[in-house]
Protein backbone atom coordinates (compact mmCIF):
# COMPACT_ATOMS: atom_id res chain seq x y z
CA UNK A 1 0.00 0.00 0.00
CA UNK A 2 1.12 3.56 -0.70
CA UNK A 3 2.77 5.37 2.22
CA UNK A 4 0.54 8.18 3.36
CA UNK A 5 2.69 11.21 2.35
CA UNK A 6 2.27 10.26 -1.29
CA UNK A 7 -1.47 10.11 -1.07
CA UNK A 8 -1.79 13.42 0.74
CA UNK A 9 -1.57 15.61 -2.38
CA UNK A 10 -4.00 13.48 -4.36
CA UNK A 11 -6.54 12.42 -1.76
CA UNK A 12 -9.08 15.04 -2.83
CA UNK A 13 -8.70 13.86 -6.42
CA UNK A 14 -9.34 10.22 -5.42
CA UNK A 15 -12.38 11.16 -3.34
CA UNK A 16 -13.90 13.30 -6.09
CA UNK A 17 -13.30 10.55 -8.65
CA UNK A 18 -15.11 7.99 -6.50
CA UNK A 19 -17.98 10.40 -5.82
CA UNK A 20 -18.41 11.03 -9.56
CA UNK A 21 -19.16 7.34 -9.92
CA UNK A 22 -21.77 7.38 -7.15
CA UNK A 23 -22.57 9.18 -3.90
CA UNK A 24 -21.05 7.43 -0.90
CA UNK A 25 -20.35 7.80 2.83
CA UNK A 26 -17.06 7.80 4.70
CA UNK A 27 -16.72 4.12 5.48
CA UNK A 28 -17.70 3.12 1.93
CA UNK A 29 -15.08 5.47 0.45
CA UNK A 30 -12.40 4.08 2.77
CA UNK A 31 -13.28 0.54 1.63
CA UNK A 32 -13.14 1.52 -2.05
CA UNK A 33 -9.74 3.21 -1.63
CA UNK A 34 -8.38 0.09 0.05
CA UNK A 35 -9.95 -2.23 -2.56
CA UNK A 36 -8.38 -0.16 -5.37
CA UNK A 37 -5.00 -0.73 -3.71
CA UNK A 38 -4.45 3.00 -3.25
CA UNK A 39 -4.30 3.28 0.52
CA UNK A 40 -5.53 2.13 3.91
CA UNK A 41 -6.56 5.59 4.93
CA UNK A 42 -6.83 6.56 8.61
CA UNK A 43 -10.13 8.13 9.70
CA UNK A 44 -8.24 11.17 10.94
CA UNK A 45 -7.19 11.87 7.35
CA UNK A 46 -10.37 10.83 5.52
CA UNK A 47 -13.06 12.68 7.46
CA UNK A 48 -11.37 16.10 7.61
CA UNK A 49 -10.83 15.79 3.84
CA UNK A 50 -14.54 15.12 3.30
CA UNK A 51 -15.49 18.10 5.48
CA UNK A 52 -13.08 20.23 3.45
CA UNK A 53 -14.73 19.16 0.19
CA UNK A 54 -18.08 20.05 1.72
CA UNK A 55 -16.82 23.43 2.93
CA UNK A 56 -15.40 24.25 -0.50
CA UNK A 57 -18.70 23.34 -2.18
CA UNK A 58 -17.13 20.47 -4.14
CA UNK A 59 -19.34 17.81 -2.52
CA UNK A 60 -22.80 18.18 -1.00
CA UNK A 61 -23.90 16.09 1.99
CA UNK A 62 -27.20 14.38 2.71
CA UNK A 63 -28.23 12.08 5.54
CA UNK A 64 -29.27 8.54 4.79
CA UNK A 65 -30.43 5.68 7.02
CA UNK A 66 -28.36 2.58 7.68
CA UNK A 67 -29.58 -0.94 8.40
CA UNK A 68 -27.59 -1.01 11.61
CA UNK A 69 -26.23 1.77 13.77
CA UNK A 70 -26.35 5.55 13.32
CA UNK A 71 -27.54 7.30 10.14
CA UNK A 72 -24.91 7.97 7.51
CA UNK A 73 -23.69 11.17 5.88
CA UNK A 74 -23.60 10.62 2.13
CA UNK A 75 -21.65 12.91 -0.18
CA UNK A 76 -22.51 13.69 -3.82
CA UNK A 77 -20.23 15.56 -6.23
CA UNK A 78 -21.35 19.09 -7.25
CA UNK A 79 -20.77 20.86 -10.61
CA UNK A 80 -17.88 22.77 -8.97
CA UNK A 81 -16.58 19.40 -7.79
CA UNK A 82 -16.62 18.08 -11.37
CA UNK A 83 -14.57 21.10 -12.53
CA UNK A 84 -12.07 20.56 -9.70
CA UNK A 85 -11.90 16.87 -10.55
CA UNK A 86 -10.96 17.45 -14.17
CA UNK A 87 -8.36 20.11 -13.25
CA UNK A 88 -6.78 17.84 -10.62
CA UNK A 89 -6.84 14.85 -12.95
CA UNK A 90 -4.75 16.85 -15.43
CA UNK A 91 -2.30 17.74 -12.66
CA UNK A 92 -2.07 14.10 -11.64
CA UNK A 93 -1.37 12.92 -15.22
CA UNK A 94 1.38 15.53 -15.61
CA UNK A 95 2.91 14.45 -12.30
CA UNK A 96 2.63 10.74 -13.10
CA UNK A 97 4.15 11.15 -16.59
CA UNK A 98 6.98 13.22 -15.15
CA UNK A 99 7.82 10.60 -12.52
CA UNK A 100 7.58 7.83 -15.12
CA UNK A 101 9.97 9.71 -17.40
CA UNK A 102 12.47 10.12 -14.55
CA UNK A 103 12.30 6.45 -13.62
CA UNK A 104 12.72 5.37 -17.25
CA UNK A 105 12.06 1.89 -18.56
CA UNK A 106 15.25 0.33 -17.21
CA UNK A 107 14.42 0.71 -13.55
CA UNK A 108 12.45 -2.17 -12.17
CA UNK B 1 -17.18 6.07 30.67
CA UNK B 2 -16.80 7.42 27.15
CA UNK B 3 -16.83 11.23 27.26
CA UNK B 4 -14.66 11.58 24.14
CA UNK B 5 -17.35 13.49 22.14
CA UNK B 6 -17.81 15.90 25.02
CA UNK B 7 -14.09 16.57 25.38
CA UNK B 8 -13.80 16.94 21.59
CA UNK B 9 -16.65 19.47 21.50
CA UNK B 10 -15.22 21.45 24.42
CA UNK B 11 -11.83 21.69 22.70
CA UNK B 12 -13.43 22.82 19.41
CA UNK B 13 -15.20 25.64 21.26
CA UNK B 14 -11.96 26.55 23.03
CA UNK B 15 -10.31 26.79 19.60
CA UNK B 16 -12.87 29.38 18.54
CA UNK B 17 -15.59 27.42 16.71
CA UNK B 18 -19.21 28.43 17.19
CA UNK B 19 -20.84 26.17 19.84
CA UNK B 20 -23.53 24.87 17.44
CA UNK B 21 -20.96 24.00 14.80
CA UNK B 22 -18.76 22.32 17.41
CA UNK B 23 -21.73 20.26 18.58
CA UNK B 24 -22.62 19.19 15.03
CA UNK B 25 -19.02 18.19 14.33
CA UNK B 26 -18.84 16.24 17.57
CA UNK B 27 -22.01 14.27 16.79
CA UNK B 28 -20.78 13.60 13.26
CA UNK B 29 -17.35 12.54 14.42
CA UNK B 30 -18.79 10.06 16.90
CA UNK B 31 -21.00 8.66 14.10
CA UNK B 32 -17.94 8.33 11.81
CA UNK B 33 -16.17 6.17 14.38
CA UNK B 34 -19.45 4.25 14.65
CA UNK B 35 -19.37 3.49 10.92
CA UNK B 36 -16.13 1.65 11.52
CA UNK B 37 -17.50 0.00 14.66
CA UNK B 38 -14.63 1.68 16.51
CA UNK B 39 -14.24 3.68 19.69
CA UNK B 40 -13.49 7.37 18.85
CA UNK B 41 -10.49 7.41 21.17
CA UNK B 42 -9.02 4.43 19.36
CA UNK B 43 -10.06 5.60 15.88
CA UNK B 44 -9.14 9.31 16.02
CA UNK B 45 -6.72 9.44 18.96
CA UNK B 46 -6.95 11.82 21.93
CA UNK B 47 -9.93 14.21 21.66
CA UNK B 48 -8.01 17.47 22.06
CA UNK B 49 -5.38 16.52 19.48
CA UNK B 50 -7.94 15.48 16.86
CA UNK B 51 -9.85 18.73 17.52
CA UNK B 52 -6.70 20.75 16.76
CA UNK B 53 -6.00 18.68 13.67
CA UNK B 54 -9.53 19.11 12.33
CA UNK B 55 -9.62 22.86 12.93
CA UNK B 56 -6.25 23.26 11.20
CA UNK B 57 -7.44 21.19 8.21
CA UNK B 58 -10.64 23.19 7.85
CA UNK B 59 -8.86 26.55 8.11
CA UNK B 60 -6.31 25.62 5.44
CA UNK B 61 -8.96 25.23 2.77
CA UNK B 62 -10.39 28.69 3.36
CA UNK B 63 -6.93 30.28 3.34
CA UNK B 64 -6.13 29.19 -0.17
CA UNK B 65 -9.26 30.71 -1.59
CA UNK B 66 -9.15 34.02 0.21
CA UNK B 67 -5.51 34.98 -0.26
CA UNK B 68 -5.72 38.52 -1.63
CA UNK B 69 -3.36 40.36 -3.96
CA UNK B 70 -0.82 42.61 -2.28
CA UNK B 71 -2.57 45.93 -1.67
CA UNK B 72 -1.52 49.50 -1.02
CA UNK B 73 1.68 50.42 0.81
CA UNK B 74 1.14 50.43 4.57
CA UNK B 75 4.73 51.04 5.65
CA UNK B 76 7.77 52.38 3.82
CA UNK B 77 11.22 52.87 5.31
CA UNK B 78 13.89 54.51 3.15
CA UNK B 79 17.52 54.83 4.21
CA UNK B 80 16.70 54.62 7.91
CA UNK B 81 19.75 55.03 10.13
CA UNK B 82 19.96 55.11 13.91
CA UNK B 83 23.01 56.18 15.89
CA UNK B 84 23.44 56.43 19.63
CA UNK B 85 26.41 58.81 20.04
CA UNK B 86 29.17 57.17 17.98
CA UNK B 87 27.53 53.74 17.83
CA UNK B 88 25.59 52.96 14.64
CA UNK B 89 22.70 50.60 15.42
CA UNK B 90 20.96 50.71 12.04
CA UNK B 91 22.46 51.79 8.73
CA UNK B 92 20.48 52.50 5.56
CA UNK B 93 17.49 50.23 6.16
CA UNK B 94 14.88 50.03 3.38
CA UNK B 95 11.60 48.16 3.76
CA UNK B 96 8.24 48.36 2.00
CA UNK B 97 5.25 46.39 3.27
CA UNK B 98 1.87 46.36 1.51
CA UNK B 99 -1.54 45.27 2.69
CA UNK B 100 -1.78 41.46 2.51
CA UNK B 101 1.92 40.98 3.21
CA UNK B 102 3.95 39.72 6.16
CA UNK B 103 7.50 40.96 6.76
CA UNK B 104 9.91 39.40 9.25
CA UNK B 105 12.76 41.29 10.89
CA UNK B 106 15.52 38.85 11.88
CA UNK B 107 19.08 39.06 13.19
CA UNK B 108 21.24 38.36 16.22
CA UNK B 109 20.41 39.65 19.69
CA UNK B 110 21.35 43.31 20.00
CA UNK B 111 21.34 44.02 16.25
CA UNK B 112 18.59 46.63 16.57
CA UNK B 113 15.44 44.63 15.74
CA UNK B 114 13.36 46.15 18.53
CA UNK B 115 14.73 49.63 17.85
CA UNK B 116 13.70 49.30 14.20
CA UNK B 117 10.20 48.18 15.17
CA UNK B 118 9.85 51.19 17.49
CA UNK B 119 10.95 53.39 14.58
CA UNK B 120 8.25 51.76 12.43
CA UNK B 121 5.72 52.54 15.16
CA UNK B 122 6.86 56.16 15.46
CA UNK B 123 7.95 55.72 19.09
CA UNK B 124 11.62 56.31 18.33
CA UNK B 125 12.93 58.87 15.82
CA UNK B 126 15.51 57.73 13.26
CA UNK B 127 18.78 59.68 13.05
CA UNK B 128 18.25 59.98 9.31
CA UNK B 129 16.02 58.52 6.60
CA UNK B 130 12.25 58.59 6.12
CA UNK B 131 9.37 56.57 7.57
CA UNK B 132 5.92 56.61 6.01
CA UNK B 133 3.07 54.64 7.54
CA UNK B 134 -0.71 54.58 7.42
CA UNK B 135 -2.61 56.02 10.34
CA UNK B 136 -4.03 53.00 12.14
CA UNK B 137 -1.16 51.04 13.62
CA UNK B 138 -1.20 48.30 16.27
CA UNK B 139 2.02 47.87 18.25
CA UNK B 140 2.73 44.86 20.46
CA UNK B 141 5.94 45.34 22.46
CA UNK B 142 7.96 42.48 23.88
CA UNK B 143 7.20 43.38 27.47
CA UNK B 144 3.69 44.67 27.42
CA UNK B 145 2.24 47.86 28.82
CA UNK B 146 -0.31 46.00 30.92
CA UNK B 147 -1.29 46.87 34.47
CA UNK B 148 -1.02 43.89 36.85
CA UNK B 149 -3.93 44.79 39.11
CA UNK B 150 -6.49 45.22 36.31
CA UNK B 151 -8.45 42.33 34.74
CA UNK B 152 -8.39 41.44 31.04
CA UNK B 153 -11.87 42.96 30.61
CA UNK B 154 -10.74 46.22 32.20
CA UNK B 155 -7.82 46.33 29.78
CA UNK B 156 -10.21 45.85 26.86
CA UNK B 157 -12.37 48.72 28.12
CA UNK B 158 -9.39 50.99 28.78
CA UNK B 159 -7.60 50.39 25.47
CA UNK B 160 -10.95 50.54 23.66
CA UNK B 161 -11.67 53.94 25.21
CA UNK B 162 -8.31 55.24 23.94
CA UNK B 163 -9.39 54.24 20.41
CA UNK B 164 -12.94 55.59 20.79
CA UNK B 165 -14.66 52.20 21.13
CA UNK B 166 -17.65 51.88 23.48
CA UNK B 167 -16.94 49.71 26.59
CA UNK B 168 -19.38 46.92 25.74
CA UNK B 169 -18.09 46.64 22.16
CA UNK B 170 -14.48 46.72 23.37
CA UNK B 171 -15.15 43.86 25.78
CA UNK B 172 -16.93 41.67 23.24
CA UNK B 173 -14.27 42.35 20.61
CA UNK B 174 -11.56 41.51 23.15
CA UNK B 175 -13.28 38.25 24.11
CA UNK B 176 -13.62 37.29 20.44
CA UNK B 177 -9.98 38.06 19.59
CA UNK B 178 -8.89 36.11 22.70
CA UNK B 179 -10.88 33.08 21.56
CA UNK B 180 -8.92 33.06 18.27
CA UNK B 181 -5.83 32.49 20.39
CA UNK B 182 -7.63 29.75 22.34
CA UNK B 183 -7.89 31.93 25.44
CA UNK B 184 -10.97 32.61 27.55
CA UNK B 185 -10.32 35.45 30.00
CA UNK B 186 -11.63 34.75 33.49
CA UNK B 187 -13.71 37.55 34.99
CA UNK B 188 -12.28 39.26 38.08
CA UNK B 189 -8.81 37.74 37.64
CA UNK B 190 -6.11 40.41 37.78
CA UNK B 191 -3.54 40.23 34.99
CA UNK B 192 -0.64 39.68 37.42
CA UNK B 193 -2.07 36.21 38.14
CA UNK B 194 -1.87 35.19 34.46
CA UNK B 195 1.01 33.12 33.10
CA UNK B 196 3.60 34.87 30.91
CA UNK B 197 2.16 33.27 27.78
CA UNK B 198 -1.38 34.39 28.58
CA UNK B 199 -0.21 37.95 29.33
CA UNK B 200 1.40 37.90 25.91
CA UNK B 201 -1.96 36.90 24.40
CA UNK B 202 -3.51 39.89 26.17
CA UNK B 203 -0.85 42.11 24.57
CA UNK B 204 -1.72 40.72 21.15
CA UNK B 205 -5.44 41.29 21.66
CA UNK B 206 -4.83 44.85 22.85
CA UNK B 207 -2.65 45.58 19.82
CA UNK B 208 -5.44 44.45 17.53
CA UNK B 209 -8.48 45.75 19.42
CA UNK B 210 -8.98 48.85 17.26
CA UNK B 211 -8.67 46.95 13.97
CA UNK B 212 -5.36 48.43 12.79
CA UNK B 213 -4.23 48.17 9.15
CA UNK B 214 -0.60 47.69 10.14
CA UNK B 215 0.44 45.33 12.95
CA UNK B 216 3.91 45.61 14.47
CA UNK B 217 4.79 42.62 16.66
CA UNK B 218 7.96 42.15 18.73
CA UNK B 219 8.45 38.38 19.33
CA UNK B 220 4.90 38.20 20.63
CA UNK B 221 4.90 34.45 21.36
CA UNK B 222 7.33 34.35 24.32
CA UNK B 223 6.04 31.82 26.81
CA UNK B 224 3.52 30.30 24.39
CA UNK B 225 3.13 26.53 24.38
CA UNK B 226 3.26 24.69 21.06
CA UNK B 227 -0.49 24.93 20.45
CA UNK B 228 -0.65 28.67 21.17
CA UNK B 229 2.36 29.19 18.94
CA UNK B 230 0.55 27.55 16.02
CA UNK B 231 -2.57 29.58 16.82
CA UNK B 232 -0.41 32.71 16.66
CA UNK B 233 0.96 32.03 13.18
CA UNK B 234 -2.49 31.02 11.96
CA UNK B 235 -3.73 34.39 13.23
CA UNK B 236 -0.90 36.19 11.39
CA UNK B 237 -2.14 34.56 8.19
CA UNK B 238 -5.73 35.52 8.93
CA UNK B 239 -4.64 39.17 9.30
CA UNK B 240 -2.65 38.95 6.08
CA UNK B 241 -5.56 37.39 4.19
CA UNK B 242 -7.83 40.16 5.48
CA UNK B 243 -5.55 42.63 3.66
CA UNK B 244 -3.61 43.91 6.65
CA UNK B 245 0.14 44.35 6.76
CA UNK B 246 2.13 42.54 9.47
CA UNK B 247 5.71 43.17 10.57
CA UNK B 248 7.03 40.65 13.08
CA UNK B 249 10.38 40.59 14.86
CA UNK B 250 11.45 36.98 15.20
CA UNK B 251 14.48 34.79 15.75
CA UNK B 252 12.74 31.60 14.63
CA UNK B 253 14.06 30.97 11.16
CA UNK B 254 11.84 28.01 10.37
CA UNK B 255 8.83 30.34 10.18
CA UNK B 256 10.35 32.38 7.37
CA UNK B 257 8.85 30.23 4.62
CA UNK B 258 5.47 31.75 5.56
CA UNK B 259 6.44 35.40 5.12
CA UNK B 260 6.73 37.68 2.09
CA UNK B 261 9.76 39.78 3.09
CA UNK B 262 12.73 38.97 5.29
CA UNK B 263 14.82 41.88 6.57
CA UNK B 264 18.06 40.49 7.99
CA UNK B 265 19.85 42.98 10.24
CA UNK B 266 22.79 40.60 10.65
CA UNK B 267 25.06 40.45 13.68
CA UNK B 268 25.10 42.63 16.80
CA UNK B 269 25.81 46.31 16.14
Amino acid sequence: MTPRPWLHGFLDLCLLAMLRERPDYGYGLAQRLAAAGVADIPGGTLYPALLRLEQQGLASPSWGPSESGPRRKYYAITPAGLDALSAQADEWRGFRDGVDALIGEHVR
Amino acid sequence: MNDWPHRFETELVRLGLQPERAHRLSVETAAQAGEHAADPDHFFGPAHLYARHLVAELRVSTFEEKRAEAGRVMLRLAGVTKRYRRRTVLAGVDLTVRGGEVAAIVGANGCGKSTLLRICAGLTAPTSGTVQRIRRVGFVPQDGGTAGWLTADEHFTLFGAAAGIAPRKARSTGAHLASLLAWRPTAAQPVQELSGGTRQKLNLVLGELHGPDLLLLDEPYQGFDQGSYLDFWRQVHVWRDAGRAVVVVTHLLHELQHVDHVLDLGGAA
